[in-house]
């Protein structure tokens, strides 16, 4: 029998990506951005599609199904609707919003058929929370769960509670745009000057610096309701009506004056101590509600086992309260929990609910991206003349760990990119987070970033429990690095480069059978410094998006100042160094 | 070889002068959201040599290539650094640097790099044709920019790394024409010139359509998206808080619906 191969697309908004399915498995999964090297692209995802295709070895004429995550005449409705009601405030988003829309966005259907050269009956819509639903469920291990989605907005949701099973997806309720955690996360974002849908992980390491003292103000923008989750009051925000501004007078005179874009943020400081406070505000209220809306679908389902996808799903402070602090015993959330990740929902779904095929096996491993063998980089290596040395397995491993036990920072470059916003141990930054100053050096003189923003560890599965607090059920999150948990005392004299201000880490939990080589290096990083641990951070620079390429590793190691580059089973350093 | 040659030197540094000095100094700010924009496009320059380091066929050029990119990459932080700067120094409330869609949204970047669009004796051509107005522009801007000596040094040293782009582009073609292909890099230096006069007037119909489209849709908002609010308002329904959804249609059905 023919194999029977899905694409899935996320498109036109933020991240778009492209994953495809080998009988109902994913075989190829990577987001536009590596390819075009724009950070969050939002372009059709053209690029990542022929790669699929090309890594499968098959064309768009063997694609029996084409999938887009998300229907876009019902999100132009929502959309005139809010202008309509924004009247006259809406000017200039109707100006903009509808050219957008009018050029390209309502033919979405169009565009994917002529760029991929499939025919137009073979593509289907999915619906956008449904696609964040299927990311989480039908990758995870449970055969039931239940499911909750948040993200800013998809058609007209924002929030979506579900029953998975056998059965397939069943609705349970939804909160609708414009109340919307995800947007008043983001206007948060905005107002303490990060860029909104890039910058909400940098408020919520802004927040380990402050007291929740404002959580009350906060309350005044959004709150629980009493017939269950949550309300914006939206004289507060503007995203509903501006193209460009997600918060209006009313946020500004109820919290002060605005931070900057790019000014310090000094938390010893009175000012940098208020806009710490107000991101540790609006991370508690968030941590709230979130746990509200898991109690309610946990009253709902009965379920023990919880799914969560969308983007409000990568707050991995937030994932460990609702773990934590709500009845469900274990959780589950796609590499990929934002808009990318609905790429792989919109391919399940398909094949599950509308192909009606078997369920495939839980997603276990993120280095679903393209990958290049020894010779094709020994080629890269040759042609721009870098000295370098060929390693065997072992001896890689240990002159990488030499490396990092002597204080260097390596650039670790192995197999195929992760699916996902985070490096997870192919396309890493990698250096010893036992040192007290790694932090500040990575951040100042190789990641060019912000300097109180945390970095995270990697630790081998066997030792994670000695140096940090892990929930039980967490584990399939923790593989992913969606997870932040509270560090033990014996870790945080252990590991002061990865441990943030308030004793916490985003753990990465590395297995042996998932990971082997970059296991090995971390038990014998163990060997040699006594924490089988290192300090992970991706491998890019601030502003771009991870590497990709071998080229692009070695354009980011002329860049910056790591010391050494392994690049699959070669050992680099900068040509000027040899 | 000469391209963009037809006026001297000094006549067209006096014309692109008086021009930028409109650009650079009538509105106060313009100079660092200007520095932006450069910022964006050096950064897409060094994409595209990015991808030619990695798909060129010719291994003697892809060092070549390589070096270019990691130039543009560092041109552009140049840029952007001296942008934010200067952003800072006027105490602007908002970031030039904010629209992330730039350089998609001004073709800087499209589905496939320049390199993958044109054949490799004309990007060579491309090269060294953008690089040798680029040094013109560089040149004069820092001359304009002398009362900001930071801005001024900046350019002369992009200025600097211009000069290699332009010799080993230049080598190239030359190269070229020493193996007989006189003809073929005529003809390459002229499609670079059509292409650059074509996507000046593809960027000038492009901005003329947004202000027409941006013109009938603002009367389209004001006749008919005011009438409509009052109705909206009176139906609207927002009070936020868990609502049932709706029954839906089986999958195979739903799944047609782009609505």
């Amino acid at each position: 029998m023919a194999d029977r191969h899905v694409l899935g697309l996320s498109a036109l908004y933020h991240d778009s990506a492209a994953v495809l399915l080998r009988n109902g498995r994913v075989v190829a999964a990577a987001s536009e951005e590596r390819f075009s090297r724009i950070k969050h692209d939002p372009a059709l995802p053209l690029r990542a599609s022929r790669w699929c295709m090309d890594h499968a070895g098959i064309g768009p004429g063997d694609l029996e199904r084409v999938v887009y995550y998300e229907k876009p005449l019902r999100k132009f409705e929502r959309i005139l609707v809010t202008q309509v009601l924004g009247f006259p405030h809406s000017f200039n988003a109707f100006r903009r919003g509808t050219q957008a829309w009018l050029a390209e966005k309502l033919w979405v259907g169009n565009s994917i058929a002529s760029g991929l050269g499939i025919r137009p009956d073979r593509l289907l819509f999915s619906d956008h929370h449904q696609s964040h639903a299927a990311s989480s469920f039908y990758c995870s291990p449970f055969e039931e769960a239940a499911v909750l989605t948040a993200d800013g907005v998809g058609e007209w949701a924002s929030t979506t509670l579900w029953r998975a099973g056998p059965g397939g997806l069943e609705p349970l309720g939804e909160i609708l745009f414009p109340h919307s955690i995800g947007l008043v996360y983001s206007a948060f974002t905005a107002y303490l000057g990060f860029r909104v849908n890039n910058g909400e992980y940098k408020v919520m390491g802004m927040a380990a610096y402050g007291e929740p003292r404002f959580v009350e103000q906060v309350r005044q923008v959004i709150d629980r309701v009493p017939e269950g989750g949550f309300a914006v009051d939206t004289s507060m925000v503007s995203y509903h009506r501006s193209a460009t501004d997600a918060y209006g007078a009313a946020f500004e005179a109820l919290f002060g004056p605005a931070r900057f874009p790019g000014s310090e943020f000094d938390p010893s400081d009175a000012e940098g101590r208020r806009y710490a406070d107000i991101a540790a505000s609006i991370q508690a209220v968030t941590e709230d509600l979130l746990v509200d809306l898991a109690g309610t679908l946990h009253e709902k389902t009965g379920c023990a086992n919880l799914c969560m996808a969308g983007g409000v799903a990568l707050n991995s402070v937030a994932n460990h309260a609702v773990l934590t602090r709500s009845p469900f015993e274990s959780l589950f959330i796609n590499p990929a929990a934002g808009d990318a990740g609905g790429a792989m929902g919109a391919a399940l779904w398909a094949w599950c609910e509308v192909l009606e095929q078997p369920r495939p096996p839980p997603l276990e491993r993120a280095d679903l991206g393209q990958s290049w063998d020894d010779a094709a980089i020994e080629a890269v290596l040759t042609d721009l003349r870098y000295p370098f040395e060929r390693l065997d397995e072992a001896a890689l491993v240990a002159r990488a760990a030499d490396d990092v036990a002597a204080g260097s920072v390596i650039g670790w470059f192995q197999g195929g990119f992760e699916w996902g916003p985070r490096a997870l141990g192919h396309r890493s930054i990698l250096a010893d987070p036992s040192r007290a100053d790694m932090k500040d050096r990575i951040n100042g003189k190789i990641k060019f970033r912000e300097m109180f923003r945390p970095f995270a560890p990697a630790v081998t599965a066997a030792a994670a429990d000695e140096y940090f607090q892990i929930p039980p059920g967490a584990e399939h999150v923790l593989q992913w690095m969606l997870m932040v948990c509270p560090v033990r005392p014996a870790g945080r004299d252990a590991l002061p480069a990865t441990t943030h201000a308030d004793g916490t880490a985003r753990v990465q939990v590395v297995h042996p059978e998932r990971s082997p080589r970059y296991h090995a290096l971390l038990e014998a990083v163990g060997e040699r410094t006594g924490h089988p641990c290192v300090l992970n951070t991706s491998f890019n620079l601030k502003g771009e998006p991870i590497v990709a390429s071998p080229m692009q590793a070695l354009a980011t190691l002329e860049r910056c100042g790591i010391d050494a580059l392994y690049l699959g089973s070669y050992r680099v350093v900068h040509a000027a160094d040899e | 070889m000469s391209t963009g040659a037809m006026i001297s030197f000094p006549i067209r540094y006096r014309i692109i002068s008086f021009l930028s000095w409109f650009v650079w100094k009538l509105v106060p700010g313009r100079g660092a959201t200007k520095l932006a924009e450069f910022s964006y496009t050096e950064a897409g320059s060094g994409l595209d040599m990015l991808v030619a380091a990695e798909q060129t066929e010719r291994r003697d050029m892809r060092l070549k290539y390589f070096r270019h990119a990691l130039d543009e990459m560092k041109h552009s932080r140049m840029f952007r650094a001296r942008s934010e700067s200067l952003s800072r120094e006027r105490s602007r409330t908002r970031a030039v640097l904010d629209d992330g869609d730039y350089i998609r949204s001004h073709g800087i970047r499209s589905d496939r790099s320049l390199f993958e669009q044109i054949p490799e004796m004309e990007f060579l051509a491309f090269v060294w044709a953008h690089e040798a107005r680029a040094f013109d522009q560089f040149q004069v801007y820092a001359g304009l920019m002398r009362d900001d000596p930071e801005t001024s040094r900046m350019f002369e040293e992009i200025g600097r790394d211009e000069r290699f782009h332009i010799s080993y582009s230049r080598a190239e073609l030359e190269r070229a024409r020493e193996r007989g292909e006189s003809a073929a890099v005529r003809r390459a230096i002229w499609k670079v010139e059509w292409r650059r006069f074509s996507q000046m007037w593809l960027r000038f119909s492009r901005d003329l359509g947004h202000f027409m489209a941006g013109l009938w849709l603002s009367l389209a908002y004001l006749l008919l998206v005011g009438p409509f609010s009052i109705i909206a308002r009176i139906t609207e329904k927002s009070e936020g808080g868990l609502c049932a959804v709706a029954s839906r249609p089986p999958a195979p059905v739903r799944a047609r619906e782009m609505g």
